[in-house]
């Protein structure tokens, strides 16, 4: 066998509005290394366009702080995209 | 709830808040004043009438982000103790959405950092709520929590 590309997966989750937009909460990506979070985002808007406007009003988080967009992944990370926080 | 015996006291509850619970835990013999906020749903919202809410939260970080904001609260005011419990799922009219009680020696303390709290927990914890109304329903419009800068992103051409 010749050589396979090598990945990585993370798992990725959505909340409040943007589960409904994504059509499902959680979901494992499969990603080549050096990937940002930034590069993860734009693989579900290539999937789902409708995700695009969505951008600019939400934040992300990588195992559970808030991480900016040029964060990269690493192997078994938990990727949240979150939409404006509105507890209380 | 079950309640640990000391210390600061976070929670996510699907179950109406045992405020009393809550103000208990934070009562010492060396306080002299606690301060509590109580959010409760409003019948309301823009002028339209709210049937009921729906909570969700990104759990795990959620819980992380309270307790964040509790070691936050010792650091910035001379506090004795906090509690911080947040309810999940459906919630009708008048029923206690969050809760936070803050004990300390002095007043102005137990004032500020209860303050302090809920406002950091409106701008900081990953909770949404949906708000149900007659003629539909809507995620409620939110705060977007302050996050790291991007540094490396502009870097990356050629």
């Amino acid at each position: 066998m010749s050589s396979v590309t090598p990945s990585i997966q993370v798992k990725v989750l959505f909340f409040g509005r943007l589960k409904e937009v994504a059509g499902g909460a959680e979901e494992f990506v499969e990603l080549t290394p050096g990937s940002r979070i930034e590069e993860l985002f734009a693989s579900f808007v290539a999937r789902r366009p409708e995700l695009a406007p969505f951008r600019s009003s939400l934040v992300a988080s990588r195992n559970q702080e808030f991480a900016a967009w040029s964060t990269p992944l690493q192997p078994g990370d938990e990727i949240a995209f979150l939409p404006p926080v509105s507890g209380g | 709830m079950s309640i640990p015996p000391s210390g600061d006291l976070i929670l996510l509850v699907q179950n109406p808040i045992d405020a009393e619970a809550l103000i208990n835990h934070v009562r010492t013999g060396a306080d002299g004043a606690i301060v509590t906020f109580d959010g409760c749903v409003r019948n309301q919202s823009h002028g339209r009438r709210t049937l009921y809410l729906d909570y969700e939260a990104y759990e795990s970080m959620a819980l992380a982000k309270m307790r964040e904001i509790a070691a936050e609260l010792h650091a910035k005011f001379r506090i004795d103790r906090a509690a911080i419990a947040h309810r999940l799922g459906r919630l009708e009219i008048g029923e206690t959405s969050v809760f936070i009680a803050v004990s300390a020696p002095h007043r102005a303390a137990a004032f500020d950092a209860c303050r302090f709290a809920i406002d950091t927990l409106k701008r900081s914890v990953p909770i949404w709520k949906k708000e149900y109304f007659e003629d539909g329903a809507v995620w409620a419009d939110g705060e977007l929590p302050p996050v790291p800068h991007d540094t490396q992103s502009r870097k990356r051409a050629s």
